[in-house]
């Protein structure tokens, strides 16, 4: 069978005939690829912007603003300005006064009622207050107090007047007050000041984040302090140190099987080794930066390896090739040249971190802890899990609030990625 | 043939005098395995004191292998076996005591691709004495870099840019940078890698230029693929074949009279 070679026409005419066959393909691709981007893209966007529309207002909620009488007699009885001595004194009654002098409840089923209006810290708020300025004692001050979370859900429009009062969590009485404060230009909307300030409380109108970024800033600061000279160790030992054997082989194996166990088993294992068997408390950011830096450790150490395999030989055998060690040769040079792609692991292995809730929950990190952490074997929560709790309560007023911490864990990741590009551009050199 | 200076010597395949008088280097029954795979076969050679010369054969001859055994850079392929014995100034730089980096400061190596480090120019001449601790002071490195670019013949071009990073220089340049970089550590050898076989004609000519320069104090072997080149710069020459060394010579007379036949072969490109 002897095939001959086209004549050069024939050959023109049939990738001809074919070109516009493979156009088609090629802009096919294309508009394939367009597609997904713009699917993508929208979905991003929708995220976000329900993400903001919800959050946004969760910054914010109702205040009320009273005449209070700062009579040092009552609110400081002792005279000494300690926390015994304020805790034991009148202020919320002095508040409750206040508030009475405006709406001028009747009897004391009205008056029960009236004390509920403004939210539970108040007594708190005044002894901070003269705290920070013990002049005001003898002056009449205008104060501002955060509404109950219910009022504060009223008066967005989440609980309707047209309901029927026994199917309501505000009753008439009450409508009838807050109109009569309305009224009198004393409701006024701001941004909270405890959103951010406060801590995990019962109260919806009270609480805040601050305990969970602190936790989160902590847990990370452990993680990141553990995973990374680790995982950098591991990589470059097993990169450039060690001998290409079985057992090095089934190390790697075992690294990469790793990066894919779901995050919960290191939560288990952490529960397991570091509470049960080491005997350290539960809920403290050390045993869940520990937890995390188990779970971030694969992904640092593939990366780092991938980004020490990316170094040209050629500058390993320069290195050698003038009397260098191998110790002056990784550290002079190859761990110069990698340290970029390295950061981008870690950065990605941390932003992970930060987002895991499931390893922490196993370790109790999930306690109801209303003190900020100071260090990290104080108890304390993070960021995700507050969110997780917080989605879980009743209270309409959480929904915003859950929405509001989604907003702050989102931008605590953006700027952390930010961070990560601008060190790596920062280091990316050139060979 | 005067095989009686020598007692490790078994038996010498090689046609030529593989022996002189003023050896620096001795290499005596080289074999070099990759795995199981011989790749240098025997191979026995002198490399005399400010000697060049030339290692030439066709690709896959193990000429490269061969060279990079002077200076154990065949230590960092986990596979690659060394056997036999090769000695620098009557020690054998295999012998377990050895130590590969004052090995490597006395026999420098400039590679097939010119490899500076991503470092200023300054810094890639200065990396080697300051590592070893050859300067006493910065005056001294500085002093040290610029006798080294100037040996390189690379000084006139760079020195109003130091600082400037290595591998922002040209081809040529950069291997002259290579040079001058090996040079900065005072070694005895210098080990070329097919030095010029990434640059252009011009370049290259330098290149040989400062090669012929440096040949009056250093020790230099150089791999090339480029007969003409070996004719040029070297005053001795072997040819390897398929992992042996086949005929050693005055490069003269390596390529006017070439006496064994796969030599002859090879010179007058039936083989390559």
């Amino acid at each position: 069978m002897s095939k001959k070679f086209l004549n050069p026409a024939d050959a023109t005419a049939i990738v001809k005939k074919s070109i516009k066959k493979r156009r088609a393909k090629d802009s096919r691709l294309k508009l394939y690829g367009r597609f997904a981007v713009g699917l993508a893209s929208c979905f991003l966007i929708f995220l976000f912007y329900t993400i903001f529309e919800k959050g946004t207002p969760g910054f914010f909620q109702y205040y009320v603003t009273l005449d209070v009488n700062f009579d040092k007699e009552r609110i400081d009885p002792k005279g000494d300005l300690s926390d015994n001595s304020l805790f034991s004194g009148d202020a919320s009654k002095i508040v409750n006064e206040a508030l009475f002098i405006l709406i001028e409840p009747k009897g004391r089923k009205e008056k029960k009622e009236a004390k509920k209006i403004i939210s539970s810290g108040k007594d708190v708020r005044i002894a901070k207050m003269v705290k920070q300025n013990p002049n005001l004692f003898g002056t009449v001050t205008k104060v501002k107090f955060a509404l109950d979370d219910d009022i504060d859900s009223f008066l967005r429009g989440y609980i309707k007047r047209e309901t029927p009062e026994n199917e309501r969590r505000v009753n008439d009485n009450v409508i009838k007050f807050i109109d009569k404060l309305n009224a009198e230009g004393r409701i006024s909307y701001n941004f909270s000041d405890y959103i951010l300030s406060g801590s995990a409380s019962g109260n919806p109108e009270m609480a805040g984040i601050k305990g969970a970024f602190v936790g989160s800033i902590l847990t990370l600061f452990v993680c990141l302090l553990i995973a990374f000279p680790l995982g950098v160790a591991t990589a470059i030992y097993l990169e450039e140190i060690a001998k290409k054997n079985k057992i090095t082989e089934f190390i790697e194996v075992n690294i990469n099987n790793l990066a894919a166990v779901p995050s919960v088993v290191f939560g288990i294992m952490g529960l397991a080794i570091f509470i049960g068997i080491f005997g350290m408390p539960r809920s403290i950011p050390l045993v869940g930066g520990m937890v995390l830096a188990l779970m971030t450790l694969p992904t640092i150490i593939i990366s780092s390896r991938a980004a020490i395999r990316a170094v040209p030989p050629s500058v390993r055998d320069a290195a050698l090739g003038i009397g260098a060690s191998k110790l002056q040769t990784i550290f002079h040079h190859v761990i110069p040249l990698a340290m970029p792609g390295m950061l981008t692991g870690t950065i990605i292995g941390m932003a992970q971190a930060l987002g895991e809730t499931a390893p922490l929950l196993m370790i109790g990190m999930v306690a109801f802890i209303v003190d900020v952490p100071n260090s990290v074997v104080d108890p304390g929560t993070v960021l995700p899990v507050q969110i997780f709790m917080w989605a879980d309560f009743a209270e309409r007023m959480f929904v915003q609030k859950t929405s509001a911490a989604i907003i702050v864990l989102l931008t605590f990741l953006i700027s952390m990625n930010a961070f990560a590009i601008y060190l790596r551009k920062k280091l990316e050199r050139r060979w | 043939m005067n095989l009686k200076n020598d007692e490790l010597t078994k038996s010498i395949n090689t046609v030529g005098d593989v022996f002189v008088k003023d050896a620096r280097i001795k290499a005596r029954n080289v074999n070099v395995f990759y795995a199981e795979k011989k790749a240098i076969d025997e191979v026995t050679i002198d490399i005399g004191n400010k000697e060049v010369i030339s290692f030439i054969g066709p690709s896959g001859c193990g000429k490269s292998t061969f060279l990079r055994c002077f200076n154990r850079m065949n230590d960092t392929i986990d596979i690659c076996r060394v056997e036999g014995s090769i000695t620098l100034d009557e020690e054998n730089i295999y012998d377990k005591n050895v130590d590969v980096v004052p090995l490597r400061a006395r026999i420098g190596m400039v590679f097939q691709k010119p490899n500076p480090f991503p470092k200023s120019i300054f810094d890639n001449v200065a990396y080697g004495p300051r590592i070893h601790g050859l300067a006493d002071n910065k005056s001294h490195l500085e002093n040290i870099v610029e006798m080294s670019l100037k040996r390189a013949g690379l000084w006139n071009e760079v020195n109003d840019r130091l600082i400037s990073p290595g591998t922002g220089l040209s081809g040529g340049q950069q291997q002259r940078l290579c040079i001058a970089r090996a040079i900065a550590v005072s070694p005895e050898v210098i080990l070329m890698d097919e030095p010029c076989s990434a640059l252009d004609p011009i370049a290259t000519a330098k290149i040989e230029e400062l090669i012929h320069e440096l040949g009056n104090d250093y020790s230099i072997v150089i791999v090339t693929h480029s007969m003409q080149q070996a004719a040029r710069v070297s005053k001795r020459t072997a040819y390897f074949h398929l992992g042996k060394l086949i005929e050693v010579g005055k490069t003269k007379d390596i390529f006017t009279r070439p006496q064994h036949n796969q030599t002859e072969a090879y010179i007058s490109g039936k083989i390559g």
